[in-house]
């Protein structure tokens, strides 16, 4: 049925008339899909803000799924209370941050050797790169533990960032080189003209030009990092750098007596800051998802 | 080419990529590779053992080819959420003519939302006592008979796991493919229209051929990220009951980081990159030889 919904040209102004019951069943069809589909990925998480809003022995005595008649904010206090919060939140902001950093430095100057300098082997170098898109980050999961060990490098924020960024390098790198082929080589020649170096061209033209790539790069990289739970699992081993994943995968391993209202209002701190990022500069994230896959 | 450049800027500038990616990500790959080689606790010394673990894992390891069968089903699930779903409500927002944009970022937000975050909802919609979401739907509509311990139950604990990953991507390859779909031109939908062309033909025959590249980009987005998946069913049921919702990467966690055996763990990982390697070949060869 919702394949028939599905193939209309969209706006159709000139013939609204042509067959007007087959057309409003199946607009009603696409609407009443497109509302449920709205409700399955928000539905979960408005869910979680109302329980952890809730007041304990409300929600374990009546249906959890009820509209809750009474508010707290109790919940938030004993969240945190129990755990770690505030230090996991300034440990993800610490590693996101130094990632993002990292990631950027090495994707803008990366992509300009590659094509605004340009060198014999640049083909190449660019292929070794985009090939790292489909490499499964659990290979490096065992090596890097070693070698980290090795070097005294396990359990810092370093760890963490060094393969976050390094895996998240190749889209980002392909985002840039696909830029920078915009900006007009007239630009380059004018500026080698009057006397500027490659670096003074990087400074002065190209780094100010992408900012709006870093925005996007940043913007969709910013939250799988900030999310990740693989690396910081396996790198970090003590309680004071913990980052948000890790800090609430305790509340996880607690089960039968779980405190579900702390919980939520636990998990309602840390996705909450991200979330209002996202809904404010979803335009920048949503363009890189296009344009990276687009682009490929 | 800038006229300007100098060896050595060209050094400078593809130095700090190089040094991140050739010590992130290249080099760990080439130590796999070698450990794979190898017995080794991480404790006594190497111990050279040839090509004894990929014959341990080909012929002599029951659990991994348990866990080889749940990942292809977890890919499944994945494939036919993220990328059939997300294929069909980029369709649907495309008979709509206002509010596609908020819709989009609605779509996206469970993709903010970190796993741990994900896991201990999904526990809650999934668990039995207390009756959790799905449950309680089930109970609501009369289909008491149905309902379990969705989480401890082995005929449905590999489909519990695989699909809050589906769900929480289906925002993202939505984006992808409207955007792809939105850039369909015009005059070909309206002269497919104007030959007579029904809905269903005009989408198989002009559209879909139209966003094939993209459509094979998500594809193999898709498809590596669910070989990969690794967090939601470590998470959510850490493989268990027995090996039901064991998949090959969270096996090879538990080799390495549990039992302690880092080399067969690295011939586990060579394993999911060739896997990784060969469904993306796949995806090549059959999809670009139909285009063509």
């Amino acid at each position: 049925m919702s394949r028939d919904v599905t193939q209309r040209p969209r706006r159709r102004p000139t013939r609204p008339r042509a067959r007007p019951t087959r057309l409003q069943i199946s607009q009603v069809i696409s609407r009443v899909l497109i509302i449920a589909v709205l409700v399955m990925q928000v539905y979960p998480f408005l869910w979680l803000l109302l329980t952890s809003l809730r007041e304990r022995e409300d929600f374990a005595a009546s249906n959890p799924f009820s509209i809750p008649t009474t508010f707290t904010l109790e919940n938030f206090s004993r969240a945190l209370d129990q755990g770690e919060l505030l230090r996991n939140i300034a440990n993800s902001v610490v590693i996101t941050a130094g990632s993002c950093l990292l990631l950027v430095v090495c994707a803008m100057t990366g992509a300009y050797a590659i094509t605004v300098l340009g060198f014999r082997f640049s083909g190449l170098v660019r292929g070794l790169f985009l090939l790292g898109i489909v490499v499964p980050v659990q290979v490096a999961l065992v090596p890097l533990f070693l070698d980290y060990s090795r070097i005294g490098l396990l359990d810092t924020h370093l760890a963490v960032m060094i393969p976050l960024a390094g895996f998240a390098l190749p889209m980002a790198l392909y985002l840039f080189l696909a830029f920078y082929r915009y900006i007009p080589r007239e630009l380059y020649e004018a500026a080698s003209l009057d006397g500027a170096g490659p670096y003074r061209i990087f400074l002065r033209i190209t780094m100010p030009m992408s900012w709006n790539t870093v925005v996007t790069v940043v913007m969709v990289n910013a939250i799988f990092i900030w999310n990740d739970f693989v690396f910081a699992n396996t790198f970090i081993l003590s309680e004071e750098l913990k980052t948000i994943p890790l800090g609430l995968q305790n509340y996880i391993g607690a089960m039968g007596n779980t405190d579900w209202t702390a919980t939520f209002a636990a998990v309602s701190i840390t996705v909450t800051p991200l979330l209002l990022m996202f809904l404010l500069l979803n335009r920048a994230m949503i363009y890189g998802l296009e344009s990276g896959a687009s682009k490929g | 080419m800038l006229p300007s450049r100098s060896r050595l800027s060209v050094v400078l500038f593809l130095a700090p990529p190089l040094l991140l990616f050739g010590g992130g990500v290249l080099l760990p790959i080439i130590q796999s590779l070698v450990l794979s080689f190898f017995e080794w606790d991480g404790i006594t010394r190497l111990e050279f053992v040839g090509l004894d673990n990929y014959r341990t894992l080909l012929r002599g390891d029951p659990v991994f080819w348990t866990s080889f069968a749940n990942q292809l089903v977890y890919l499944a699930i994945c494939l036919l959420l993220q990328v059939g779903g997300g294929l069909l409500v980029a369709c649907l927002l495309l008979t709509i003519l206002r509010g596609r944009e908020t819709l989009k970022v609605l779509y996206l937000m469970p993709a903010v939302i970190s796993t741990p975050a994900i896991a201990l909802l999904f526990q809650r919609i999934y668990s039995f006592d207390p009756e959790g979401l799905v449950n309680t739907i089930l109970s609501a509509v009369g289909l008491d008979s149905l309902a379990r311990a969705w989480l401890s139950d082995v005929t449905t604990v590999l489909a519990a796991v695989s699909v809050p990953e589906g769900w929480r991507f289906l925002g993202l390859y939505t984006v992808i493919l409207y955007a792809a779909l939105l850039a369909v031109p015009r005059e070909l939908e309206e002269a497919a229209a104007l030959d007579g062309a029904r809905a269903w033909q005009a989408f198989t025959r002009i559209r879909f051929p139209h966003i094939m590249p993209v459509f094979i980009t998500t594809l193999i987005m898709a498809t590596t990220y669910a070989l990969r998946g690794f967090d939601v069913p470590f998470l959510l049921t850490n493989g268990g009951p027995g090996q039901a919702s064991e998949l090959v990467t969270t096996y090879m966690y538990k080799t390495a980081f549990t039992s302690g055996h880092y080399g067969y763990a690295s011939t586990i990982s060579v394993f999911i990159v060739l896997e990784c390697l060969v469904a993306v070949g796949l995806i090549l060869l059959v999809l670009r030889r139909k285009t063509d």
